[in-house]
């Protein structure tokens, strides 16, 4: 089966956003930016019901959620508390803890890794983006 | 007297013969220098070799592309007394260079799997193969971590728990 077929459902979502898809023959490749964390999540289940486990290895979903330059992020980390790091990288030292779930602001972005937030104490470091979740 | 004719014709004989068959020589292996001077100024033409003889250029080897090939092909039509050019270059479009990729997508992996101690992944070519034991809970995360580096492909041959 043609992989724009089988994943049909997910094309449709990222043409309503106008995010880009490209067919290399054996792996497809999905690739922009949604307005937001629930579109991102939306996409990530259609793909993991369409291919359980992630085991064909022939998406590459790689969507970020449309984040301004500065504004309010939620801590998305599965349960623990999201390390807040002196410089933009896991080798950096850790200058602070932000708790799971809390809203803390972001001040800039250093790459799409890595974030540069201050958290509610006014400690300023950079956080993982992935665990990050742009608020409205 | 006699001698001296015969020597003077001997000489010019002589003289006249070098200097034909030495120019003729010395103009294909010029030509040649020249072509080939115009195309070490040309770094896409790195994989061409030129040879001339009778004052027509032969091109062997391989370019990367099309408008290489026609663009060798004119550079060397344009050395001064070269009559024509056959040109037998082959086009073979290199493969495509990943090093920069792989290394970046190295430097992600290490904060991308920093919390999922159990699980390995490698990149080649861009592509990332995942190994190891997996939590069903985190596998996603994971995933999203890894696409998010811009992978060319993901494989997952991880044990999912």
């Amino acid at each position: 089966m043609a992989l724009t077929e089988k994943y049909k459902e997910l094309i449709d979502v990222a043409g309503q956003y106008g995010v880009a898809v490209n067919d290399s023959g054996n792996v497809l490749k999905v690739d922009g930016s949604v307005p937001s964390a629930d579109v991102k999540n939306k996409m990530w289940d259609i793909y993991s019901r369409l291919d359980p486990n992630f085991r064909s290895g022939d998406l590459v979903l790689n969507v970020k959620v449309d984040a301004p330059e500065s504004g309010k992020v939620k801590v998305v980390t599965n349960e623990s508390n999201l390390n807040i790091r002196k410089g933009p990288g896991t080798d950096q030292p850790i200058v602070g803890k932000a708790a799971h779930g809390d809203v803390i602001t972001l001040v800039g972005k250093a790459n799409d890794q890595w974030w540069l937030v201050r958290d509610n104490d006014g400690e300023e470091g950079y956080c993982y983006a992935q665990y990050l979740e742009p608020v409205q | 007297m006699k001698t001296f004719r015969l020597l003077s014709v001997f000489t010019l004989i002589l003289a006249l013969g070098v200097s034909v068959s030495s120019c003729k020589k010395v103009s294909d292996a010029d030509l040649q220098k020249n072509a080939q001077t115009v195309l070490a100024t040309m770094p896409d033409a790195a994989g061409v070799t030129v040879s001339v003889a009778d004052q027509v250029a032969t091109l062997t080897g391989t370019v990367k592309d099309d408008a290489t090939k026609a663009y060798v092909e004119s550079a060397v039509a344009g050395v001064e007394k070269i009559k024509s050019v056959v040109n037998n270059l082959e086009v073979v479009p290199p493969a495509p260079d990943y090093a920069a990729l792989d290394a970046a997508i190295n430097t992600g992996l290490t904060d991308a799997l920093k919390d999922h101690p159990k699980v390995q992944a490698t990149v080649q070519d861009g592509v990332i193969t995942l190994t190891g034991e997996v939590k069903q809970s985190e596998l996603e995360t994971i995933m999203q971590k890894l696409s998010a580096l811009n992978p060319v492909q993901i494989i997952n041959n991880a044990t999912v728990k």
